[in-house]
């Protein structure tokens, strides 16, 4: 006979205010199998939970139900003092009276009602509720870090300073992601590459840190603790024990008019190529696509030259296998392309580039040696319009989002170009001016103020070119819409930032979700920003939204403690609350028919298949099983089995129903 | 129809089954299930228009798994339902033989489900004419209408479960309807209990149903059952262009996601 206990709570005034408690647990004292109610100010204090261990021991209860606030908030509380009294945490309940009533309703008597409503269901399930032991599961400890940007650069490296493994994976030949194209960086004007090349140069020689450069995630299995993946490693057409990096080959490699995507378009570079000369590691690859060898079978020149004979034209992709406990995504972001602005020309006129592309005119190491020159005939613009929001928070473009780096990098680029052009005439356009930050507000000032950058509250409608001039139309919005044309020698668009090309497909690899940009989803926007909603899978920079380096090394960071906590420990404690197929009593053994579909339904892919034999080994059925390592209790198998044969631990179809029966029946034990 | 009993003759004398499921003489001009198990019954077997029940109900009744290897006299949805079978993880590959008579009384054996799936595909698996037009007036109906004429028919069932047990796809061990913890379907045969069940057993079949009709015609008091499954089946094939029964290894409707599905109703 079950012995339930209900503790009323006051929530100081919280509940008490809106709710008759006094007349709540009076009423819940006269449901049948309840052995003890009673109300109090605080149950959460320490006297409160006092009140409930007193009483599980005293009465001998068998399930307790805390008619408080929201389990969320303290059902972790109370199931441990349950457990401090000897009773097994699972046997006890919440029943949220305060935000599911009382914050939502006035004070009356049908709050008071509503009220006894809820904690009447939950003592009819916690009737039917067992005691449940949590699940262990092993853990690797060893990291997979997907992309080498500066947010994968910074979670490999805290990753293996704390002692664990790491696998890093990035798709191109070198590790650094963007920021290893810019050139100086906002705030303080340091040069990126100088800032970011040790700690590239610390990532290959670390001893926890392997390196997969050229290389892309094929697959991956399992679960938080014991993922399974597969490496996909690209042939580079050479050996990298053998390659000293010498660059011979590069330099003899006779093709060598191919758009560099380092130089964002703007330079060239060979079939052989290492994409800068910082590259980590700094070993060429063979673009096949454009080496002569492999479109005309003639040449093999490389070959020939390499002193170390590295050169292998048949070798070809490897696959890695690793296993592994956690993974870090920080596979970044891209800034849109091509023709999404054909009002702005770009793609059409050569001297509308975008940002990045400035940032390597820019830069000391890019096409022009730093120099300000435009791309049509390398002479220096004397006039250079900025365009920040080219297609950021623009519904009409289907990003309504703010890209969050643009203003900044927009006032560096103006700034760059005045310290380079001291006669030159920088215009901004924008639409407001968002420098939230360390020392950002003071930086655009300086660029309004001591670089005399002209700042133009406008968007631009249109551009186009004009005898040799690219004339930029707006309106001023501080001068009353006042219409305005700038004819410019240079124009910066700051396209808006976007998710990776592959971004959806490795997020289906990875099975985490992404939001309608395809920008990965955090597990909670505020509380758990570096966790994604599939456990051990965690995110750091800007393939989780358009973000500034510091903030990327700042969620790297995170993400790695997040990973260092989980291999703190061998063994991971989960929550039963998971899904169980039946077992039932000989000839029957269970209720699953093992049709399976189940299996597809399960996002988490936690259904096995499960022979049951007999004592001689033959088989007398295959059943569905959970992995409980895997399954997040979402009970989207258990709506799709027909046979009732898989419940959720916690959240059985008994429970459940004898809840929903609670509310329908209201009988005679009313408030 | 000489074919076919020689052809059974020839693989029992063989022992390349142990028993042929087929056709014979039933009440008045219908037909019934026969099981041969020796050459000797085999003249026993019929085959014409008058044979409409699927026989591949009794792939999934242990008393008739149990006789040994089976050949089963297939009508089309036969077919269907064994490749749904299998779909489901119910019988294996090589498990049975499937022998097709065509209208001159000429059979196929087919052995594999390779060979079922190329002969399914050839086949109509598309509603018929007459059952799309039975389907349209069922459709011009409004909501309460339709409320209306399924209470009027429910309200006859007996909860007789005749219609699961001639279903070849309601092979459950332990049917919802018998799970008495909770009691999801109420046991009497009252207008909700009636409803409950009724829905139930049509929404299990969403999906899974290959359009034999057995479940109508096994009601006792007529109720028209396969107007539920063939609207199932019409909703599924519009919204998920998926049919079932075709193959051997497929992805069900109900219980796949793929990015590509039609999501227009989640809003
Ligand atoms: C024009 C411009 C100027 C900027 N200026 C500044 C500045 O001055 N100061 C500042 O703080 N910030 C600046 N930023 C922002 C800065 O670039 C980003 O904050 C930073 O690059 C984010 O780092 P990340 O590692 O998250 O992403 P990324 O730099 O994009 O790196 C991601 C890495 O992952 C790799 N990758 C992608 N997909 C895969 C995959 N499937 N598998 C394996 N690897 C993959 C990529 O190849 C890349 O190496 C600027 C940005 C732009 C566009
Ligand atoms: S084969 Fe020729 S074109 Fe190709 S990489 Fe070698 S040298 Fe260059
Ligand atoms: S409850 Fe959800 S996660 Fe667990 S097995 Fe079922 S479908 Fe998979
Ligand atoms: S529901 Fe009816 S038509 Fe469908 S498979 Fe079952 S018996 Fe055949």
């Amino acid at each position: 006979m079950a012995r339930i206990g209900v503790f009323v709570c006051h929530c100081g005034e919280n509940i008490s205010a809106t709710v008759d408690v006094k007349k709540v647990a009076e009423a819940a004292s006269r449901i049948p199998g309840v052995a003890h109610s009673v109300e109090y100010k605080y149950m959460c204090s320490d006297p409160g939970q006092q009140m409930i261990r007193n009483a599980i021991r005293e009465k001998n209860l068998t399930g307790v139900v805390v008619a408080a606030c929201s389990p969320r908030m303290h059902e972790p509380t109370f199931r441990r003092a349950c457990a401090e009294a000897g009773l097994n945490p699972f046997l006890c309940e919440m029943a949220n009276i305060r935000e599911h009533c009382s914050w939502v309703h006035e004070k009356s008597e049908a709050t008071t009602h509503k009220a006894f409503d809820i904690v009447r269901t939950l003592v009819a399930k916690v009737k039917r509720n067992k005691a449940l032991l949590p699940i262990k599961v092993p853990v690797t400890k060893t990291a997979l870090v997907l992309g080498g940007g500066i947010a994968g650069i910074q979670a490999s490296l805290d990753i293996a300073n704390s002692g664990h493994k790491v696998i890093l994976v990035e798709k191109e030949p070198s590790i650094g992601g963007h920021m290893s194209q810019l050139s100086e960086t906002f705030p303080t004007l340091d040069c990126s590459q100088c800032i970011l090349t040790p700690r590239m140069v610390e990532v290959a020689q670390h001893p926890n840190i392997t390196l997969h450069s050229y290389s892309e995630l094929e697959s991956m299995d399992g679960f938080i603790g014991n993922f399974k993946v597969r490496i996909r490693k690209k042939a580079r057409s050479l050996d990298e024990k053998l390659c000293t990096g010498c660059g011979l080959c590069v330099q003899k490699c006779p093709s060598k008019k191919i758009s560099s995507e380092f130089d964002a378009g703007l330079g060239l570079r060979p079939a052989i190529y290492v994409p800068f000369p910082q590259a980590v590691p700094n070993k060429p690859v063979i673009d096949r696509e454009h080496c002569t060898y492999y479109r005309t079978g003639k040449c093999r020149l490389c070959e020939k030259i390499c002193p170390t004979q590295a050169i292998r034209f048949d070798q070809e992709d490897e696959i890695i296998e690793a296993d592994i406990g956690a993974v870090v995504v920080a596979t970044g972001f891209d800034i849109k392309h091509g023709d999404f602005f054909p009002e702005y020309g770009y793609g059409k006129y050569k001297d509308v580039i975008d940002g990045l592309q400035f940032e390597r005119l820019a830069s000391a190491s890019g096409p022009t040696l730093g120099e300000i020159r435009r791309p049509s005939d390398g002479q220096v613009p004397q006039t250079v319009v900025f365009v920040a929001c080219a297609g950021s928070r623009d519904p009409a473009k289907g990003i309504e989002y703010c890209s969050k780096i643009c203003c900044m990098y927009t006032a560096k680029h103006a700034m760059l170009y005045k310290h380079k052009v001291h006669h030159g005439k920088p215009f901004v356009f924008y639409m407001d001016i968002r420098a939230g930050g360390k020392m950002y507000e003071e930086f655009v000032r300086r660029a309004m103020e001591e670089d005399g950058v002209q700042y133009i509250r406008s968007r631009v409608s249109r551009i186009y070119e004009r005898g040799g001039k690219l004339v930029v139309k707006g309106a001023d919005t501080l001068l009353g819409s006042r219409p305005l044309e700038i004819e410019a020698d240079l124009v910066v668009l700051a396209t808006a930032g976007v998710a990776q090309a592959g971004a959806e497909q490795l997020a289906q690899r990875l099975h985490v979700s992404f939001d309608a940009h395809k920008f990965y989803a955090e597990a909670h926007p505020k509380l758990r920003p570096v966790e994604t909603n599939t456990a051990g899978i965690f995110l750091a920079g800007a393939c989780q939204a358009p973000k500034d380096i510091p903030e990327s090394v700042a969620q790297a960071s995170g993400a790695a403690a997040k990973v260092a906590i989980l291999f703190s420990q061998s063994e991971l404690v989960r929550e039963p609350l998971i899904a169980v197929v039946d077992r039932q009593a000989p000839p029957l053994y269970s209720s699953c028919v093992g049709c399976f579909l189940c299996q597809p339904s399960c996002p988490y892919q936690a259904i096995e298949k499960e022979e049951i034999r007999d004592r001689d080994g033959q088989l007398i059925k295959t059943i569905a099983k959970v992995n409980p390592g895997l399954c997040q209790g979402c009970g989207t198998c258990v709506a799709l089995c027909r046979t009732k044969s898989i419940d959720i631990q916690g959240f059985s179809h008994e429970q459940v129903y004898a809840e929903v029966l609670a509310l329908l029946n209201r009988g005679e034990d009313n408030v | 129809m000489e074919d076919l009993r020689n052809k059974a003759r020839e693989l029992l004398a063989a022992k390349a089954v142990q028993v042929v499921v087929g056709y014979g003489r039933g009440t008045g001009a219908s037909r019934r299930a026969v099981f041969i198990q020796s050459a000797a019954e085999a003249g026993e077997l019929l085959f014409d228009n008058a044979c409409r029940q699927n026989l591949a109900v009794y792939l999934m009744k242990p008393e008739v798994r149990k006789l040994g290897k089976m050949a089963l006299v297939a009508i089309p949805a036969t077919l269907r339902t064994i490749l749904q079978l299998a779909s489901e993880n119910q019988i294996q590959d090589l498990e049975l033989l499937a022998l097709v008579p065509d209208a001159s009384g000429a059979v196929t054996q087919l052995a594999t489900f390779a060979a079922i799936e190329a002969h399914v595909v050839l086949q109509d698996n598309d509603l018929s004419a007459a059952e799309k037009g039975e389907l349209q007036k069922y459709e011009i109906m409004g909501m309460e209408q339709r409320r209306q004429f399924w209470e009027e028919h429910f309200s006859r069932c007996l909860k007789c479960y005749a219609c699961r047990a001639a279903c070849p796809l309601c092979y459950c061990s332990r049917c919802t309807v018998e799970c008495n913890q909770p009691q999801w379907i109420p046991v009497p045969a009252h207008d909700l209990g009636n409803l409950e069940w009724n829905i139930m057993r049509a929404m299990h079949l969403a999906g899974r149903c290959i359009n034999c009709g057995d479940c109508s015609r096994a009601c006792p008091v007529g109720i028209p059952l396969h107007l539920l499954n063939q609207k199932l089946i019409s909703e599924v094939y519009t919204h998920f262009n998926s049919r079932s029964g075709m193959a051997a290894k497929a992805d069900h409707a109900m219980s796949t996601f793929k990015p590509n599905d039609a999501e227009d109703f989640i809003r």
